[in-house]
């Protein structure tokens, strides 16, 4: 009993000791720019000589830089808010129908997740520039709710399984409708879920560079498009600023989602 | 059999439920009157969930009619049948406080706010769990959180409540007291309840009327009493209560009177309520408790050996193996400074003919 508890406990610790060690694998390259963001405006040094907020400055300073910071939140927000209004009720939907039809309409909600992104960025462009969508806000947060509803679809279903039908099927004998059984009874057991995939879909459209590229253009440039110009054709050390506040947001996002999903299985 | 003088609360008219391969439900008449106390028993999958979600409206019938309150209900939404209904697991809402739980029907049913607490306030009252209105469902115990889930239907007077084993998940003492406290409630509230329960003491302690089901189909119903002396099958008998059978030809006696041929002897038997055949197979029932365990023995008896002999309390049990290999049950009254038989000792089980029960042989398979 005494030894096997020892051996499960030493192999969880190999286990996520090695985990760690990937992650750190993974992590270096954007940890490496936090230094150099710290550097000197000139240009970009490994290690920096001197410690400045210069390049802080550049960035927030920078309309061009600033403005599609801003434009990028819009553009995250927009796209979260939009997508769990489709996405949450849909899989409820889903989840709770009777419907022939079912499984091919879940498949069709996954579908985005499927094609290559590209792909999908080249069908988005052709289809947006006869719809007068290129160059808009509303195309990329349009084309961004496509790339996002599958993620939050599959997180609200997972709720979804582990929510108890019975609470449901109380409510609907107490007299309660749909609607009121939807927003009383099954929103409150999938808040965590909710925010789960809430988070994930921010970071996606926040990071999400491709489609982005394909759809945007001057008035409509969302940062990570902005930084992969300003790679080919400045090379500019702004960029380490840009990089470790998208890193450091993105850090915060998945720090959120893991204290969530801990307090689920806890409270499960 | 059941004469109900009351008007009917719940109407069933050849109902039945069948899924892709299996018939969960038979075609069923059954009608609950007005304030009863029915009790569906029965093992497990012989249809009783399938019976009480058919009138909570969970699933739709395969064929029948149900009539609920006067009202034709076979397709109504189960969110305008009016019902309560109590289960298992309680099905509390975990994002609610006890308070909250018990409002929400009354919520629901747009009843004003002053109304609603006083009205959530007198029900915690009546279950005396007026200090935890403001805790979580997971904060209580199993029994508490059961009683929560009964306030929670008595709260809005529905016609009828339902509940598929609401004792299951509670251990016996709890349940004990849990049947009398739903007892009392029902008493005093006179609300109709259909329950469904597989324990045979549960279904005795509580009902006006019980409905024994076997394989999806009504085998028997009628008062505790009624199931328990008259059964008319032999699957009636041993479902509730313990009993010895004795299998054997019905013939006619020397006198004309009926008796049975079996393995341990001749026996004369009581006129069984359907008329049986002569030299048809049949089953003698004589319930534990109705024999006696006889030194000399004239009256009718078979013999065997003392196997063993178990105290439960109030009563002694005695296990006779008969020559034929069958083991018959003799339940007495234990009494101060009594003298067991030896085991392997021979004793003689004698009962009084008019306590036996003539029913027909279970068809076979
Ligand atoms: N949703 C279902 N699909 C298929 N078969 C079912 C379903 N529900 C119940 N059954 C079957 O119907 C029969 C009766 O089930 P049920 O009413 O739950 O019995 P009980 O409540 O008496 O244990 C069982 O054989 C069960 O397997
Ligand atoms: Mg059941």
């Amino acid at each position: 009993m005494n030894e096997l508890f020892g051996s499960s406990r030493a192999a969880r610790r190999i286990t996520s000791t090695l985990a760690w060690l990937c992650y750190l694998f993974l992590l270096v390259p954007s940890l490496i720019v936090i230094p150099i963001s710290f550097g000197n405006p000139g240009q970009i040094e490994f290690p920096p000589r001197q410690l400045t907020l210069d390049l802080y400055r550049q960035f927030f300073t920078d309309p061009a830089w600033w403005g599609s910071m801003v434009q990028s939140l819009l553009v995250a927000v927009a796209t979260t808010l939009l997508t769990l209004l489709l996405a949450v009720p849909a899989a409820y939907a889903l989840a709770r129908s009777r419907l022939p039809g079912r499984r091919g309409l879940q498949g069709l909600f996954m579908m985005p997740m499927l094609v290559p992104v590209i792909v999908l960025g080249l069908g988005l462009y052709l289809q947006f520039s006869s719809w007068g969508l290129l160059d808009t806000t509303a195309g990329i947060i349009l084309a961004h709710i496509m790339l996002t509803t599958p993620y939050i679809m599959v997180s609200v279903l997972s709720g979804l399984k582990h929510s108890d039908i019975a609470l449901e099927t109380v409510a609907a004998i107490m007299g309660a409708s749909r609607v009121t059984i939807f927003f009383r009874v099954v929103l409150p057991q999938l808040k965590a879920a909710i925010a789960v995939g809430a988070l994930f879909a921010f970071l996606m459209s926040l990071d999400e560079v491709v489609v982005a590229y394909f759809l945007t253009g001057t008035q409509t440039m969302t940062l990570p498009v902005k930084m992969f110009s300003s790679i080919r054709w400045e090379l500019t050390p702004v960029l380490a600023a840009v990089s470790t506040l998208l890193t450091v947001l993105s850090l915060l996002i998945a720090l959120g989602i893991i204290a969530l999903q801990r307090k689920t299985e806890a409270s499960s | 059999m059941t004469v109900t003088t009351a008007p009917a609360m719940v109407e069933l008219q050849g109902v039945s439920k069948r899924y892709a391969d299996v018939d969960a439900l038979h075609p069923v008449d059954l009608t609950i009157a007005k304030g009863e106390f029915v009790t569906l028993l029965g093992p497990s999958g012989s249809g009783k969930s399938t019976l009480l979600n058919l009138i909570a409206g969970m699933v739709a019938p395969s064929s029948g009619r149900i009539v609920i309150d006067g009202r034709d209900a076979t397709t109504l939404p189960t969110n305008q049948r009016g019902l309560g209904m109590v289960f298992q697991n309680y099905a509390l809402m975990p994002h609610m406080t006890v308070f909250e739980n018990i409002a929400f029907p009354l919520q629901v049913r747009k009843v004003p706010k002053a109304e609603i607490r006083r009205r959530v306030g007198a029900v915690l009252d009546l279950i005396q769990l007026g200090h935890v209105a403001n805790r979580r469902p997971r904060e209580l115990s199993g029994g508490q959180q059961q009683r929560i889930s009964l306030a929670r239907c008595i709260v809005y007077n529905p016609a009828l409540i339902l509940m598929d084993e609401p004792l299951g998940a509670l251990d016996k003492k709890l349940r004990e007291q849990m049947q009398l406290e739903i007892k009392r409630l029902h008493a005093e509230l006179g609300i109709t309840m259909l329950y469904v329960t597989h324990d045979q003491d549960e279904a005795l302690t509580m009902s006006d009327r019980i409905v024994l089901m076997n394989g999806g189909r009504i085998e028997q119903q009628g008062t505790p009493d009624t199931l328990y002396f008259r059964p008319e099958t032999v699957f009636s008998a041993e479902f509730i209560g313990s009993s010895n059978l004795l299998a054997g030809t019905l013939e006619a006696g020397p006198d004309g009177a009926p008796v049975l041929r079996t393995a341990l002897g001749t026996f004369p038997v009581p006129a069984p309520d359907r008329p049986i055949e002569r030299g048809a197979k049949a089953m003698l029932l004589v319930r534990p408790e109705n024999m006696t365990l006889q030194r000399g023995g004239d009256t009718v008896h078979v013999t065997g050996r003392i196997e063993d002999s178990i105290l439960l309390g109030g009563v002694v049990r005695h296990f006779v193996r008969c020559a034929d290999g069958s083991t018959i049950i003799v339940q007495e009254l234990n009494q101060p400074g009594r003298v067991d038989a030896e085991r392997g000792h021979e004793v003689a089980a004698g009962w009084l003919p008019q306590h036996g029960r003539l029913l027909p042989a279970p068809p076979a398979g």
